[in-house]
Formats: structure tokens, sequence, C-alpha cells
């Protein structure tokens, strides 16, 4: 399976009259990322986009850095958790030792700073993140699944609310005022995305 | 702040406008008694407030941080809790269950859990009120538990794709399964609008066709005279020296308030409702408010919530239509055969884009990211889904407590601790392996298992032994008199199916006995 939309032509963003004004907005705003940060310091910030081009196996910068804004912001914010595991450093902490934790492991292991580093290397690191198996001793309070979970919540969680991600998945979008009425199996409504493949 | 009853000691303040809060207020305010509610989140409009959006909508969650431990630690925030006026019932899925006669019974019948100290008949007259109040949907016929049917309005049509997927796979393994029925309209009613299957409940819905109290209950109340004050944050039950409740100092903005009342209902949901019991203890209550059996914050359970996604030769388009429409209870009630007591529910369960990656990138087969994910993804179209909704058993061990970490109010925040049951595992692995079977017999390939829970219900359940619960059947506390506890928190068992009829007719009851003891003096 190649990385190839089945809907090419489909732009969720031609249909956005029909939406509320409310949902326009908010989904109008993501096609332009502010690139200034509040929370992320401009190093954090360049891995960052580097690992969310890795998670999400997209480096296109206009989906990477409307990420970024959405990660910075959520860091900003006084709003909760949700959870957190008993023992966990809170959320900004997690993620300010964890990349700076990630930023020296791979400065001993390869002697490069982790933007530097091939992507396969990079992969390899996130990988190891993902297993608890990154870190050495001397780091091992940071909870490295727990800190790679948070990576991909908040990176996933934006670009899947990206319109052109939308789009490329063929999903409909938004749905007020209009709802849906042709609803069997293979059926479709006019505006949603028709499939594309031979 | 601009107060109706600011100086006046009231008959019944209420903590938490959500499902039961929502029914108290309104049973209470047309009884002519004066009531105040107060809600720690905003009171929304569904016009302005609510988007078509899945990250926008989280903030409909309870979002303030609590701590999770336990084997199986919890996601909590918009998987389990709402916050604002219409609690949970603002981003609920709608489905509108009743518990069956046996779920009442489990000790005597199955030799698990716990009896409840009331029975299936002690309930029905409130689980038909709620139904008509709000015109529950569903089919003409319901084949399980006691209540068959018909419903106040007709069961929804058209369905969604997923539904009819899962329709197809039932039938063929001859599973049972019928439309779910639904606090979600299929015809007008009270000038709301009928559904227009898109697919947004759990982001709140914008024309009204979903029911919830923020826009059923709560504006009737209003109209009957009750007073609903938004963004106030309960932070203690006042007594006085005889131990009984004065009523609540609470915040709002920064500042600290207090309202007076005769009756203090505590209506703030599994966590917040331990929590506040807890974090008001004094001299005379030590352990908390009402806790002098040690049970408040005990045994309280969740639902087993496993999805199994599957991909299809054709496609689904999991994101159309309202998100449960087609379930089965097949397999709800105890079979000797299996080898776990109690049983589940499942559901059609569609899903945005969001809560899908969220799901398949964290299933039980590992991480999913990068390159094998965005292929995954790039076929969304062609998954399907369904949910399961199982029992759990009350076990001790399963806890609210208080963290040592405080919130922005300066209270400690709430600790959660759970883990499964051996026999809820089994009962897991059944239903996950039912739901393979479904999907296949539908011809598709289940691909990912997700763990996942739903809803919360127990901490502080109710019982006729002051020793072992911690309120009577009605709600009201062993310990203290004129203090009420009303919402999810006083269950005794989980059901295995969704829980928010039965947490409503329960507070339609809770209402009648108020009602009577007040009217009688009593109170
Ligand atoms: C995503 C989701 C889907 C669901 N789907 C279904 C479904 O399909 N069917 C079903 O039956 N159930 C469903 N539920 C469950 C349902 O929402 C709950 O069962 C129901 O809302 C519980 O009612 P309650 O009155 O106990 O609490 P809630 O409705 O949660 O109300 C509690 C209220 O108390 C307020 N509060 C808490 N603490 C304080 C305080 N200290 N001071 C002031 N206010 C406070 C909160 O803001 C909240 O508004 C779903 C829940 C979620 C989250
Ligand atoms: S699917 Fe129906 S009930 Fe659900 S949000 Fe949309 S219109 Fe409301």
């Amino acid at each position: 399976m190649s990385k190839r939309s089945h809907y090419p032509s489909y732009d969720v963003m031609k249909a956005k009259d029909e939406w509320d004004d409310h949902t326009q907005q908010i989904v109008s705003k993501r096609l332009e990322p502010t690139a200034s940060y509040s929370f992320l310091t401009k190093k954090e910030a360049a891995m960052l986009q580097q690992i969310c081009g890795q998670l999400t196996g997209d480096e296109r910068e206009s989906l990477i850095f409307y990420i970024l804004d959405h990660m910075d912001q959520t860091l900003h914010s006084s709003i909760g958790e949700g959870q957190r595991k008993v023992g966990a450093p809170k959320a900004k902490e997690l993620l300010r030792s964890g990349l700076e934790a990630l930023e020296q492991t791979s400065q001993e292991k390869y002697e490069l700073s982790f933007v530097q580093l091939d992507k396969k290397a990079q992969q390899q690191l996130l990988t190891q993140l993902s297993k608890e198996q990154a870190f050495t001793s001397k780091r091992s309070s940071i909870p490295q699944k727990e800190l790679f979970k948070k990576l991909l919540t908040m990176t996933l969680e934006a670009y899947y609310s990206h319109p052109l991600v939308w789009s490329e998945i063929g999903y409909g979008g938004p749905a007020y005022p209009r709802g849906y009425v042709r609803t069997q199996l293979g059926q479709l409504d006019p505006w949603e995305a028709q499939p594309e493949d031979e | 702040m601009n107060r109706k009853y600011g100086n006046e000691e009231v008959d019944v303040v209420i903590v938490g406008a959500g499902a039961a809060g929502g029914v108290l207020a309104h049973e209470l305010s047309k009884a002519k008694m004066k009531v105040v509610v107060l809600d720690a989140g905003p009171m929304r409009d569904p016009q302005k407030d609510f988007a078509s959006d899945e990250l926008t909508m989280k903030n409909l969650g309870w979002q303030d941080t609590r701590i999770v431990d336990g084997k199986n630690p919890l996601t909590m925030g918009h998987n389990n809790s709402g916050r604002g006026v219409g609690g949970g019932t603002v981003h609920f899925t709608g489905v509108f269950l009743r518990f069956h006669d046996v779920d009442f019974k489990a000790r005597s019948i199955d030799g698990v859990g716990e009896d409840w100290p009331i029975s299936y008949e002690d309930i029905a007259p409130y689980y038909d009120k709620i139904e008509k109040e709000i015109a529950v949907s569903g089919p003409k016929y319901f084949p399980w538990g006691n209540f068959h049917g018909p419903y106040p309005y007709p069961e929804r049509e058209p369905l969604s794709p997923n539904a009819y997927m899962f329709q197809n796979g039932c039938e063929k393994l001859g599973i049972e399964s019928v439309v779910a029925p639904l606090a979600i309209l299929s015809a007008p009613f009270e000038g709301r609008p009928p559904c227009i299957n898109r697919g947004f409940c759990n982001q709140g819905c914008m024309p009204d066709a979903k029911f919830s109290t923020l826009i059923v209950h709560i504006p009737k109340a209003m109209d009957a005279g009750a007073e609903v004050l938004p963004d106030c944050m309960v932070t203690r039950v006042l007594m006085d020296k005889q131990g009984k409740a004065t009523g609540v100092e609470f915040i709002h903005e920064g500042k600290a308030y207090q309202q007076k009342a005769k009756l203090v209902i505590v209506s703030a949901y599994v966590v917040e409702t331990p929590r506040l019991l807890f974090n008001s203890a004094n001299e005379q209550f030590p352990d908390g408010l009402a806790n002098s059996s040690g049970w408040v914050g005990k045994a309280f359970m969740t639902h087993s919530s496993h999805d199994v996604y599957g991909k299809f030769h054709r496609e689904i388009r999991l994101y159309k239509g309202t998100p449960v429409l087609a379930t089965t209870q097949a397999f709800y009630r105890t079979d000797p055969n299996r080898d776990f007591a109690r049983g589940y529910t499942l559901h059609a369960h569609g899903a945005r884009p969001v809560e899908f990656v969220n799901g398949i990138s964290k299933s039980t087969e590992g991480f999913l990211w990068g390159d094998r994910l965005r292929e995954t993804m790039l076929n969304y179209n062609y998954y399907g889904r369904i949910t399961l909704v199982g029992e759990v058993l009350p076990n001790e061990k399963n806890t609210i407590t208080l963290a040592e970490e405080n919130d922005e109010y300066g209270l400690p925040r709430a600790k959660v601790t759970f883990s499964y049951s051996d026999n809820d595992l089994r009962l897991i692995s059944h239903a996950v392996k039912t739901m393979k079977n479904i999907m296949e017999a539908a011809d598709g390939k289940p691909e990912f298992v997700v763990a996942d829970t739903a809803h919360l219900m127990g901490g502080c359940r109710m019982g006729n032994d002051p020793k072992t619960s911690v309120v009577n059947s009605f709600g009201q506390t062993h310990d203290i008199p004129n203090l009420f506890i009303c919402d999810a928190s006083i269950f005794v068992t989980s059901g295995g199916g969704n829980p928010t009829n039965t947490v409503m007719a329960l507070a339609a009851r809770t209402a009648d006995y108020i009602k009577r003891e007040m009217g009688a003096g009593n109170l």
C-alpha cells in the first residue's frame, strides 16, 4: 500500500461556507500557523519539528507548524491534563526535561544534536523511547513511555484536525447545519469525497 | 455577583447541574421549593459555544488533572467526565438503556458483586417518566430485559453505514440486534428538531436534537424559579455543631461565597462527589462527611469499553451518522457456559479522525506511528468499529482518594486508582472475540483492539446497612439526614449497559422522596 490518498482532488475547505461561523473560524485558523511560541524555546521547537515529522510520517511544514502551535498553546495554558499517572512529572516538566534528555542522549550516542541526526537514527531513538530504553540510568527518572505517549497524542490530535489531512483521508469534516442524508452502505451525499482509485 | 437567593437560606442547594442535578433541580423547583444549583463549569450556548470539531470540544470534559493509579489507570477528562451545566449529558453519546432486574440482584442471583437495596420494580415507573419526558426514540420491540417497548418515539431511520455493517454481521451469526434506544429525537419534540445524522454527539449537539439537561431540565427548572449559577466551584459542605449540613461554600471568579440551605444535595459525579466529602472533613467528621462506614470513595466502577477496528474492502465511513445506532444485548446475562459472571452490551460505534487515530495509535498491538500509521489513516474510510460496554464488578480496592498535590483552588486533587479483576478480564476477552466474529461475518478484517473504558459509577454506594454503605436508596446519607448524594456515585454495581437512564430515574425517585419527606416535615 502506497502513501496515496483515495481522494486526490477532494478539498474539504470547499464546503466551508456550509459550516456554522464558529466552526469555520476555528478550522480556517489552522491554515495559518503563527510560528511564534510562548512556552517552547527555539531549540525545543526545532526538535519537535523533527519529532512531529517522524510521528506523523509527514514533513510538510505547513502541517508541522500547525502542530507546534497546538503543542505550544496546550503547554502554555493552565488547562488541566485530564489525568496524570501517579509519580509522573507535570506535562510541562515532562516535555521540557524529556526533550533535554533526548538531546543529551543523542549527543552521547552519536556526538550529534538530535536535529542533525539522519532520519533513521532519529527513528531509532524514538522507538527506544517508546520502549523505555532510550535514556541511560542518569535520566531514568523520566518516564519515557509517558513522554512518548504525550508527544504522540499531542501530535496526532493536531495533525488529524488539519483540513488538508481531512481532505486526504476523505473525512467529511464539520457537518452543521448540514447533516447526512444518504447513509446506507456505499451511498454518498454529493459533497462527500468520491473515491478516485482505478 | 448578581444573586436571587444570595442572602437567604433556600430549601435545597444542589452541587452539580449534570444528569442527576438537572432532574432534581427541575422536579424540586416545580414543587415550589427554593432551589439553587451550582456548577463548576460554564453555561454554554450550543449555537455559539459548540463547534463541529473534536479538538476544540475537548473542553466539554472535566480537564482538571486527576492523579491516576492502579494496574489499569483510567483515562479521565472528556473520556468519562463532563464539566459545566448539563454535566456529562452535554457530550454523552445518548444511548439510553434500562438496567435489567438481574442487575439489582447480582449477589443473590449470580453470586458476585452486591445486591442493590431496591429492585427493578422500584425504579421502573421512573424509567417510564424520564423516557417520556425526553421522548426517547427506540425500537417497537426491545428483546432484552424487562421493558420491551414501545418507546415514546419511533426508532431512528436511516442509520449509519457502520450500524448497517454491524447489523449485517450480527444477522449472519444469528445474533439479535436492534436500533439503539437513544435520548435523540427521531421527530420534532417541544420545539426541538429531529437529528440530522451529523455524528458529533460527543462534541455537543448544535441543533439540539440530542437531549442534555443543559437544554431540557435546567431551562425548565429556571422557568420554575430555580437559580442556576455556572462557574461556581463548590469547595466545602458547611456543617453546624449538631452535625447537620447548613449549606455550601463555593468559589466564583476567585472569590469565596456561601449559600445557606436546609438541604444539601451533592450531584458532582463519581470523582468529585467523594472528593468534596473528603475535603469537607471537620472535627466531628474527621474522615470526611458521611463516611462513618469508610465506604466513601470505595468500589467505584467503570465499564470496560474495548474497541475493535476492522478493515473492509468497501468504504464504511465512520464519521457518518449518530455514533451509536445499533446495539445488541444478546450477551447481557450470566451464562453458566462461559468462564465469567455477568455480561455486556455491544454497540456499532462511529469515530471521527482524532478519536480514531488516538485509538489505533495505541492499540494492544503496540504503538503505531510514522509511515505505517499514515498509510493506515489514508484508509480511514475503510474501517468499521464495534465497541463494548462491559460490566465491571465492584472491588473495594478501586478507590477515589485525595492526592498530595493541590489544584488551583488549593484543594487536594482526586486520586483515582483502578485495576480490573479476573472476571472483568475474562469478560473482556469474550467480548473482544464476539466483536471480531461480528466484524468478520460482515466481511471485515479485525485489525486493532483498543483497550478503553467508559462511564463511572459507584464510590458512595447505597445500601440498607450504614456500616457498609454511604446512602440509603434515596441518596440520603446514613450519617447526616439533610445531606443527600444523588448521581452515578450511588450505584452498587455497574450493570452491563450505559448508565444515564438509571442515574436520572434514581434522581427522579430521590426528588419524590424529598418532596414527600419535606412535606411531612421530616427533613
Ligand atoms: C464521552 C461520553 C459518552 C457517554 N455516553 C453515554 C451514553 O451513550 N449513554 C449513557 O447512558 N451514558 C453515557 N455517558 C455517561 C453519562 O455522561 C453519565 O452517566 C452522566 O452524565 C452522569 O450523571 P451525573 O449526574 O452523575 O454526573 P454529571 O452529569 O457528570 O454531572 C456532574 C456535574 O457536577 C459538576 N461538578 C463537579 N464537581 C463540582 C463542584 N465541586 N462544584 C460544582 N459543580 C461541580 C460538573 O461540572 C458536572 O456538570 C457518557 C459519558 C461520556 C463522557
Ligand atoms: S448526530 Fe444527531 S444528535 Fe448527534 S450531534 Fe448530530 S444532530 Fe445532534
